[in-house]
């Protein structure tokens, strides 16, 4: 008995006093990122150019969603987000994770992010209110919500009223193909695809563009990370923003991009065509008092999450 | 405060039952032989201690405990954690809780670098010998920048100058930290400080748990933490001297230019053809600016600096006196961090809530007209019956009664005959009285379990004693059986969410498929587990087939079926609520999936006690029924 009330206060005290020993600077850096969501780094991603850059071995991870990135740099397996949406990112700074907004991925129109519903359902955009009282599709707590949100304000339809069904995007795809539901709000290129084969959009792009209705993905850190090494923070942002560049100027692999977010070579090029990469003075401002801030502003988002001085102006 | 009351009145109730338990050894009997179960009979002394003990553990790991004796404890904590979190970046240049200094270990890494892109140069083949050898140059140019930043010689005054004024302000801060008289405040401050710390609130739940409030108050609110918050000001301002100040001397400079110069130069004289080269060239580029950005310092220019650090560390960790103690035995496994903008609890602390927060969550919750998503977690509404017997009735009973439906008339309007108003009946389109039905989350994944259940004994008990008992039928269904049944449920989930849509018809068939193969195995071991004695017995006394079947063999196979039973209800709650993941609109997975998206743990936290709790009731209610139906078991 004595023993085991020993051995019992002994790993509580070994618990509490949990040592933990760092290591010398970072050995490895580590990425998150998504698949279907083509951007120019990911030619210097499969170059390796990016481990060159920042002198150490980089560690991609692609993930579901942008709250499933969050999870993974608080429990310390990520270290840099990138192309992380928007609302994931404030949903986390609202609970007071450690994370700082570094740099803005791109700024999108509803390309990429967007509801679609069913043919069969006959509902468009004027006859929208027949939405109520069916089911959505919505992957919550992802930029589609917030496109969601926004495009029911536009149309004038009640979300309240509706049936909102959380599924992540490819599930959301399957259900509006087999007529679960009439509407499915997704992003990726796959599964925008396969929805639009039962279905159409509810905003064209156009449409979304003049609502006002825009994506933002980012780049976010660890607090931890970008204090210890911030050279490598600037690194990766420079890097980042030199394949921007190289894009912008006509001159990136399409064939590396489309074969690295797994995605044929043409509906690849539809979606990254819906991207508008920034330059750094672009993204600054946007940052500083544009698009970005009115957002994070407009989501009643806590003050100092945003950190300019890591962009290569 | 309650907490506080609470957490006594659990150790008193473990170290009373404990002493209780001993005592009752004591005085028992000891006729008992080892293996007797009557001795395990009893104990609920034995079932306080052990919730007692989990509700310590929760009460201690959510830092419960440490919120209702030290209140105060977090703000201060906040402000240590601002002051370690300015150290972070001067800290970590150096072997404090390194194992190298940051110059040597980026030394290292681009040494290695360097030799890398030796290598890869000279191995190539897309290069010429005339590119190789200025790229060779380029090379070792950009490695012999290094000792030009490491040599003590070449440090420049200024540089020198600039590193002893921030040791000494380090130094001075240290002295000044220690003094009674540091961060006193005038009244005017005072009250400033004062109004807006009414503002900012206590240490509350999470910043998720009600509503977006500040967990963790950052205005200091004790003088101890005034102490430390004006001392990470400082530190950073500190800081921010040091990260700006380059060890670039003149002899460097000059170099660097010279690199960068050239390497732009040899980039605009390549053609097309020559990619790879230029390739090369901007990568030693990027070594060189590197090289250029990191702090790399002669090794000991910056020891005085070191120790400043170290003692202005020691002195911090001094002056937190007993709140180190509070930190380390009432914060287990973590502590408060600060993300530049916000304190927050960073360990157990952040993904384990409060009991109370967890409480106060709940009771909000189960208000019928907050709910989670707008469904109550548990109500009820008033639903008419007619809608029952509209969903029991078929439509087709509508079809064959002889007659047309009708037509409309010239007039515009629409007469109902005989066969539409049974057609109204058999589709629920009348009135009548209401009655109260059970709604909400709980109910909702309560009823897919029950359902899934049902079915899988209503088909798995017949069809195992069947197979226990035929020929024909243990042959032909145990192929069918045994390869789906080692199957983990969830492996289906993706595939019957397909088949059968995102309704509950889909979920309750995954469920029915769960049980059913529990059934049928338990039925089956029961049936054939029958002694033949018994059998032969009955038939003597003249009974008939179905006599020996309902009579012998089904209660003597009921305790294995009930024991199936139980153990598919275990199975059924863990694959609801990954079904409840997938796609769904209601029900305690929906409702954990969720939370899960907007780091709600408290949200996360109930649903698995509501999870924990209605599988319990399963199970207690289970037990009553087998003491009550099975009363021989364990016993013949």
């Amino acid at each position: 008995m004595r023993k085991l009330i020993t051995m019992i206060l002994g790993s509580i005290v070994a618990f509490t006093l949990n040592m933990s020993v760092a290591n010398s600077a970072a050995s490895e850096v580590r990425v998150a990122f998504f698949l279907e969501w083509p951007t120019p780094n990911q030619e210097d991603k499969v170059k390796k150019l990016f481990d060159d850059a920042l002198g150490v071995p980089v560690k991609w991870t692609n993930f579901a969603n942008g709250g499933a990135m969050t999870d993974a740099m608080l429990a310390g397996d990520i270290d840099i987000s990138y192309s992380q949406g928007l609302v994931p990112f404030i949903n986390a700074v609202k609970s007071n994770a450690p994370l700082k907004l570094v740099d803005i991925a791109m700024e999108y129109g509803m390309g990429g992010t967007t509801c679609i519903t069913s043919k069969a359902s006959g509902i468009t955009k004027a006859n929208a209110s027949e939405l109520e009282g069916k089911k959505v599709a919505v992957p919550l707590g992802t930029m589609a919500e917030y496109v969601f949100d926004e495009s029911m304000k536009v149309v004038g339809a009640d979300r309240k009223k509706m049936e909102v069904i959380q599924m992540d995007p490819e599930e959301g795809a399957a259900a509006i193909v087999a007529g679960d539901v009439v509407m499915a709000c997704l992003f990726g290129g796959n599964s925008i695809k396969s929805a639009l084969t039962v279905g159409t959009r509810l905003l064209t792009v156009q449409e979304a563009r003049d609502a006002g209705i825009l994506g933002i993905d980012i780049t976010s850190v660890t607090t931890k990370f970008m204090k210890e090494n911030p050279g490598m923070v600037r690194t990766f942002i420079e890097v980042t923003h030199e394949a921007n560049a190289r894009y912008r100027a006509g001159k990136s692999d399409m064939n590396i991009i489309a074969k690295d977010a797994e995605m044929k070579l043409g509906d690849m090029k539809d979606t990254i065509g819906g991207f508008k990469f920034l330059t750094p003075a672009e993204t600054k401002k946007s940052m500083e008092s544009g698009n970005l801030d009115a957002f994070l502003k407009g989501m009643g988002t806590p003050g100092g999450s945003v950190d300019t001085s890591f962009l290569p102006l | 405060m309650i907490t506080g009351i609470i957490t006594f009145a659990t150790i008193f109730a473990v170290v009373g039952c404990i002493l209780y338990g001993r005592k009752l050894i004591k005085t028992e009997r000891v006729d008992a032989v080892f293996g007797n179960p009557e001795k395990a009979k009893g104990g609920t002394h034995w079932v306080i201690v052990g919730s007692s003990c989990l509700l310590l553990v929760w009460l201690y790991y959510s830092w419960d405990m440490a919120k209702s004796f030290y209140p105060k404890s977090a703000n201060e904590l906040c402000q240590v954690a601002k002051v370690n979190e300015s150290l972070r970046s001067l800290k970590y240049l150096f072997p404090i809780e390194e194992r190298e200094l940051k110059s040597t270990s980026i030394i290292k890494l681009e040494g290695k670098n360097i030799k890398k892109y030796e290598m890869k140069i000279q191995n190539s083949s897309d290069l010429n010998d005339e590119n190789k050898s200025k790229l060779l140059k380029f090379l070792t140019k950009t490695k012999n920048t290094i000792p030009l930043l490491t040599n003590e010689n070449l440090l420049e005054n200024e540089t020198r100058n600039k590193v002893n004024e921030i040791t000494i302000k380090i130094n001075n801060l240290t002295e000044e930290f220690q003094k009674i008289s540091y961060a006193s405040e005038t009244s005017e401050e005072k009250s400033k400080r004062i109004e807006a710390l009414e503002k900012q609130g206590e240490w509350g739940a999470s910043g998720t748990a009600l509503d977006n409030e500040a967990e963790i108050p950052a205005i200091p609110v004790s003088k101890k933490g005034l102490k430390f918050d004006l001392a990470s000001k400082e530190l950073l301002l500190i800081s921010d001297d040091f990260f700006k100040l380059r060890n670039h001397n003149s002899r460097y400079k000059i170099e660097i230019k010279e690199i960068k110069d050239s390497i732009k130069k040899f980039r605009s004289e390549l053609d097309e053809t020559q990619e790879v080269a230029s390739v090369f060239a901007k990568d030693i580029l990027k070594i060189a600016r590197r090289i250029e950005y990191a702090s790399i310092f002669p090794p000991k220019a910056l020891q005085a600096m070191e120790q400043s650090i170290i003692k202005f560390d020691r002195v911090q960790k001094k002056e937190q006196g007993n709140l180190r103690l509070i930190d380390i035995f009432l914060f287990p496994t973590g502590n408060i961090g600060y993300s530049g903008r916000a304190c927050f609890e960073a360990g157990s602390g952040r993904w384990l809530p409060k009991p109370s927060d967890t409480l106060n969550k709940f009771a909000l919750l189960l208000k019928p007209s907050v709910g989670f998503k707008n469904v109550p977690l548990i109500w009820y509404e008033m639903m008419d019956v007619s809608k029952i017997v509209g969903f029991i009735l078929p439509d087709w009973i509508a079809d064959i009664v002889p007659g047309k439906y009708p037509v409309h008339s010239e007039d515009g309007t629409v007469k109902s005959n005989f066969k539409s108003k049974i057609f109204n009946i058999v589709t629920g389109e009348f009135k009548a009285f209401k009655i109260p039905v059970p709604t909400g989350h709980i109910w909702d994944s309560f009823l897919r379990v029950f359902l899934g259940l049902i079915f899988g004994i209503i088909l798995g008990v017949p069809l195992g004693l069947f197979m226990g008992l035929n020929r024909f039928a243990k042959g032909f269904f145990d192929p069918l059986v045994e390869l789906y049944r080692p199957v983990p449920p969830l492996a289906w989930a993706p595939l019957v969410i397909t088949v059968f849509g995102i309704d509950n018809v889909g979920k309750v068939f995954l469920l029915f498929m769960v049980s059913l193969s529990i059934m049928i195995i338990s039925a089956r071991a029961g049936a054939s587990g029958t002694q033949l004695s018994k059998i032969h017995a009955a038939h003597s006394l003249g009974a008939s087939r179905w006599q020996i079947l309902r009579h012998v063999i089904f209660p003597n196979s009921l305790p294995e079926i009930l024991t199936g039973v139980r153990v598919a209800i275990g199975m059924c709650w863990g694959t609801l609520v990954a079904a409840e993941f997938l796609a769904g609109t209601t029900g305690i997975g929906f409702v954990e999936n969720v939370a899960k998206k907007y780091f709600q743990y408290e949200v996360i936290w109930i649903t698995i006690f509501i999870m924990g709790m209605l599988g319990l009731l399963f199970d207690v209610t289970l037990r009553k029924i087998i003491d009550k139906t099975i009363p021989w078991r364990g016993k013949g």
